[in-house]
């Protein structure tokens, strides 16, 4: 497996669902209608109090998301990131990410992987590989008794033997 | 102005803004094989003024492959929002219009009939029809229907200038967009609008040292987030909170802000008043306003005080429906709060009683000392206005503003807004009375989706009465297909040069320059469309302007300079300026045309009890009027028509009517919402999703069912301005235009005693499920408009 490097921290307190993340993205890598590198999911609003309402809004990134590779390899921020509204999206090294969770709750720091499938590449033989058991070298005689049953051996459930085997 | 009064804005980087960025390049340069071109955008696309940073990358072969947010800009710092981050897919869109058409007048509502033309033949045709009509019928016979947040919108010398008519028209009833609050906010203060200072004029913006940072924003009727009210950019709300101010919302429905806020009122639609009232009352006998702010700067603050005693919190509470105590905690929240903001919204202006609702509010910033405060509201100083509203009005209107339809009945908003009274014209449409309007234009309007109520009334009283029409779009709409003969292309705002002052100018804090980045078509921009049909339609009033090309025209009637395009360029190189500002301007001499203290209304005070409301025999001081139809009003038809309606909540996807046709932007709303209550929902055996027969006395529409508490079991909300490019464009489908608009529940002819204000979002209606399925195909969008051209 490669390591992870880099991440996204997600202020999801501020997220409001302006789409700018999803639209930004889909410009940058044509992804047609129906496919996304970041998607905003959502949970509310329902109440908690009389006047207390949950309601999320979760920018997460999908199996399509490269970190905007082509941007950060010249050190820039990912578009999504750069477009923002409420400028609650975050790019950078995962270890500098995670320091910051401590400044608020209601923070998300997400690792995403690009083409996960793709990122394993073909299967391949493992090569060199000891065999850790060969069969051993005996030969089984039968006493040409079977039980039809899946009950314990012991069970007393009647008896229905097989016939014996044709010579 | 001065020079100086343009000056480079000052980039604030974002925190999360990497070390490789482009803060302070040029207006225009190269980057690994692009040119880019910084611009500030306003329309089209349609959208309030903010004029957002826009960095345009072009390639070698001209041609527009990337955009991506400014972070030069002050206020936005690189943010955009879908609209612009999606402006290729709307430059190069498959079914955008790039040339001049022309079809026959038996072919309206043909989608297929409209034959490709020359410029030349365009405007031949427009000159001869012009010319006929004129001779027979008067230049009063021209309507010019003006719709909202294009530049065309606003573009007030295509009535003055161009066609020489008074008969200009916001074609929305009771011009309930903006204006009301417009109005409002002059008659009580002098000043054109009162914003919520969100520091956008300042260099150091949050920090700079003559800021302090609003204790409180109360959000009345507003949803900054998605549409840019106004040209305010809205999410400078949450750079704001994220500083740690906090919210009141005052909202019909549970929305994320409020959410977010501390206090929530979610009155019945329509009822603002009486809570604004009663806000007014608690603050005033509890003595929480700013006694020095009112003793001098005031006037009438007694009559108020005993006008507002008779609405006491526990009566406002019976009457909007929230609890008393809330009332009680919002009013001595905000009151207590220094300095205190209130951002005020479309919902002030959609509702009868909508003056009245602009009346309570500008008292309620001023009693507590935060007019024209840092971190209260942002106040214009003299001389600020619409730059374009009396552009070449005496010259090219002239008497004839005598024959602006509704002046006599409406003079407060006919003069206000030098606009036709917008129910009046369609009494005219229909009846030919006064007279008969012969020939017509659009400027940024698609009335037929969007701005106008009872829509099918204005399309029949359009295509029965007009001899010619004119549309300018960027795209074909339903109102065009169904009723022009001429179709103009428009130039979007890659391809043009042109300015962008936040809210329109009337209260300004930064001042934009857009740039020409690619060439698309043969389109004009709204201004250049103006000297081009002007210099031709009335060749001796444009000879006397002596402009010698559009360019100049544009420097003269933008900047007020004549310097034959020079200036323009020079100036529009800083790409976006804080525009100078001031605070406590009535003290310094800065509100008044005579540079005399204080406010420049005739008392020289803000007039709490007003003198305007007087004079245009309107009451001088708030009162609050019931919905005309509603449950304490219409109790008889509550038992059809069970429901409080409400409509036109906005989605960051598109711009009222604009952008269906932008494949990314319709996939992130793909249908027209209807928000029912789960309670609702359940006893009507209406399951998510599933389409709704929404309908009431005046009409119905059919829209897709979205469960949710947002709305209490009193409320429906549903969206505006859906029509459907996707489908088929002819009579009668009119790309589905009629079937899912919510306005043709809303009717005409129920606007405020001066003309202002109508029920756009307090009506009643009822609701059923339907078992036809609606929804749309996005396959089939995709296909349409997903391969740019």
């Amino acid at each position: 497996m490669n390591m992870a490097e880099y991440g996204l921290l997600i202020d999801y307190e501020f997220c409001t669902n302006c789409g700018s993340c999803v639209v930004s993205c889909k410009e940058e890598h044509d992804y047609p209608v129906g496919q996304w590198g970041i998607k905003l999911h959502s949970d509310g609003p329902w109440q908690i109090g009389d006047d207390e309402w949950n309601w999320n809004w979760y920018p997460l990134p999908t199996d399509l998301c490269d970190l905007c590779v082509e941007r950060t390899d010249k050190g820039r921020e990912p578009i999504c990131v750069h477009h923002c509204l409420a400028n609650i999206l975050d790019y950078g090294k995962i270890e500098d990410l995670a320091k910051k969770l401590v400044d608020k709750p209601k923070q998300l720091l997400i690792v995403p992987g690009f083409r996960p499938k793709q990122a394993k590449g073909e299967f391949v033989h493992r090569t060199n590989k000891a065999d850790l058991h060969t069969a051993a070298h005996l030969q089984a005689v039968g006493d040409g008794h079977a039980e039809f049953g899946a009950h314990r051996h012991d069970a007393r459930v009647g008896e229905y033997e097989a016939e014996a085997a044709k010579e | 102005m001065s020079d100086d009064y343009y000056k480079k804005a000052k980039a604030i980087p974002l925190p999360t803004l990497s070390e490789v960025n482009d803060l302070g390049k040029d207006w225009r340069y190269q980057d690994d094989g692009y040119t880019v071109t910084r611009t500030c955008p306003w329309s089209p696309p349609g959208c309030h003024p903010v004029g957002c940073g826009l960095k345009l990358y072009v390639d070698a072969d001209g041609r527009l492959q990337k955009v991506e947010g400014d972070e030069n800009h002050p206020v936005t710092q690189g943010r955009l929002c879908p609209r612009c981050i999606a402006l290729k897919d709307y430059v190069y869109n498959p079914a955008r219009i790039l040339h001049p058409m022309k079809r026959h007048r038996e072919d309206r509502g043909k989608a297929d009939k409209w034959q490709r033309i020359t410029w030349d033949e365009a405007f031949d045709i427009i000159k001869k029809e012009y010319d006929r009509i004129v001779a027979e019928y008067g230049r009063e016979s021209i309507a010019i229907f003006s719709g909202t947040g294009r530049e065309g919108g606003t573009m007030n010398p295509y009535g003055s200038m161009v066609f020489g008519t008074p008969n200009k028209c916001y074609t929305q009833s009771g011009y309930a967009c903006y204006t009301p609050r417009l109005a409002a906010a002059v008659y009580v203060t002098g000043a054109t609008y009162a914003e919520w200072d969100n520091a956008g004029a300042l260099p150091d913006r949050w920090d700079d040292e003559r800021y302090e940072l609003s204790e409180v924003i109360v959000l009345w009727g507003k949803q900054p987030l998605d549409s840019n009210p106004d040209g305010f950019f809205g999410h400078s709300l949450i750079d704001a909170m994220r500083r740690g101010s906090r919210i009141i919302n005052i909202d019909p429905r549970v929305t994320w802000l409020s959410t977010r806020s501390d206090i929530h009122l979610q009155l019945r639609p329509g009822t603002d008043t009486a809570l604004g009232m009663a806000m007014l009352h608690v603050i005033i006998s509890e003595g929480l306003y700013d006694k020095d702010f009112v003793e001098y700067w005031c006037y009438g603050f007694d009559e108020l005080a005993e006008r507002v005693a008779e609405m006491p919190p526990e009566k406002a509470a019976e009457i909007c429906g929230v609890a008393v105590e809330k009332i009680y905690a919002a009013a001595r929240m905000y009151a207590k709060a220094k300095p205190a903001g209130l951002l005020w919204g479309l919902a002030v202006d959609q509702k009868t009683n909508g003056m009245q609702n602009g009346q309570v509010i500008i008292s309620l910033q001023a009693i507590t000392g935060n007019l024209d405060r840092p971190g209260g509201q942002f106040l214009p100083g003299a001389g600020s206005g619409h730059n374009e509203l009396g552009y070449g009005y005496d010259e090219g209107v002239g008497e004839l503003k005598a024959k602006m339809i509704g002046i006599d009945q409406y003079p407060a908003y006919c003069n206000m807004i030098l606009d036709a009274q917008a129910d009046m014209m369609l009494k005219a449409l229909e009846t030919g009375d006064p007279f008969p309007l012969k020939m017509c234009m659009y400027q940024g309007n698609n009335l037929m989706a969007c701005t106008s109520m009872e829509p099918k009334r204005w399309h029949d009283a359009i295509i029965k009465t007009m001899d010619f029409s004119i549309g300018i779009d960027t795209f074909m709409n339903p109102s065009v297909e169904a009723s022009c003969d001429i179709f103009l292309p428009l130039k979007t705002v890659a391809e043009r040069e042109g300015t962008v002052f936040t809210h329109y100018a009337p209260c300004t804090v930064t001042a934009g320059f857009m740039h020409k980045a690619i060439e698309v078509g043969e389109g004009f921009s709204d201004m250049e469309m103006v000297y081009e049909l002007g210099t031709r339609l009335r060749p001796e009033l444009w000879a006397k302007e002596g402009f010698a090309n559009s360019k100049e025209f544009i420097e003269h009637f933008r900047l007020g300079k004549r310097e034959h395009g020079a200036y323009f360029d020079k100036i529009s190189q800083v790409v976006v300026s804080q525009v100078p500002v001031d605070y406590y301007k009535y003290e310094k001499g800065m509100l008044r045309a005579d540079g005399g203290p204080g406010f420049a209304t005739p008392t020289g005070r803000v007039e709490l009890w007003s003198t305007a409301f007087n004079q245009f025999g309107e009451d001088p001081l708030p009162y609050y009027a019931e919905p005309e139809f509603g449950p304490v009003t219409t109790p008889e038809l509550m038992e059809q028509y069970p429901f409080v309606l409400t409509t036109g909540a906005r989605t960051s996807a598109f711009f009222h009517s604009e952008h269906r046709q932008i494949a990314y932007l319709r996939e992130l709303h793909p249908n027209p919402i209807t928000e029912i209550n789960p309670q609702v929902a359940k006893r009507l055996n209406i399951t998510e999703g599933q389409w709704v027969r929404v309908f009431n006395q005046f009409g119905e529409c059919v829209q897709k069912a979205h469960i949710s508490p947002i709305v209490d079991e009193n409320t429906i909300h549903s969206e505006h301005a859906w029509w459907f490019p996707e489908e088929d464009g002819n009579e009668p489908n009119l790309y589905g235009v009629f079937r899912s608009n919510i306005n043709n529940l809303i009717p005409n002819f129920h606007m405020g005693k001066l003309g202002f204000g109508a029920p756009g979002k307090c009506l009643i209606c009822n609701i059923e499920p339907v078992a036809k399925n609606y929804d749309t195909n996005m396959d089939l969008v995709w296909e349409k408009f997903g391969k740019l051209v």
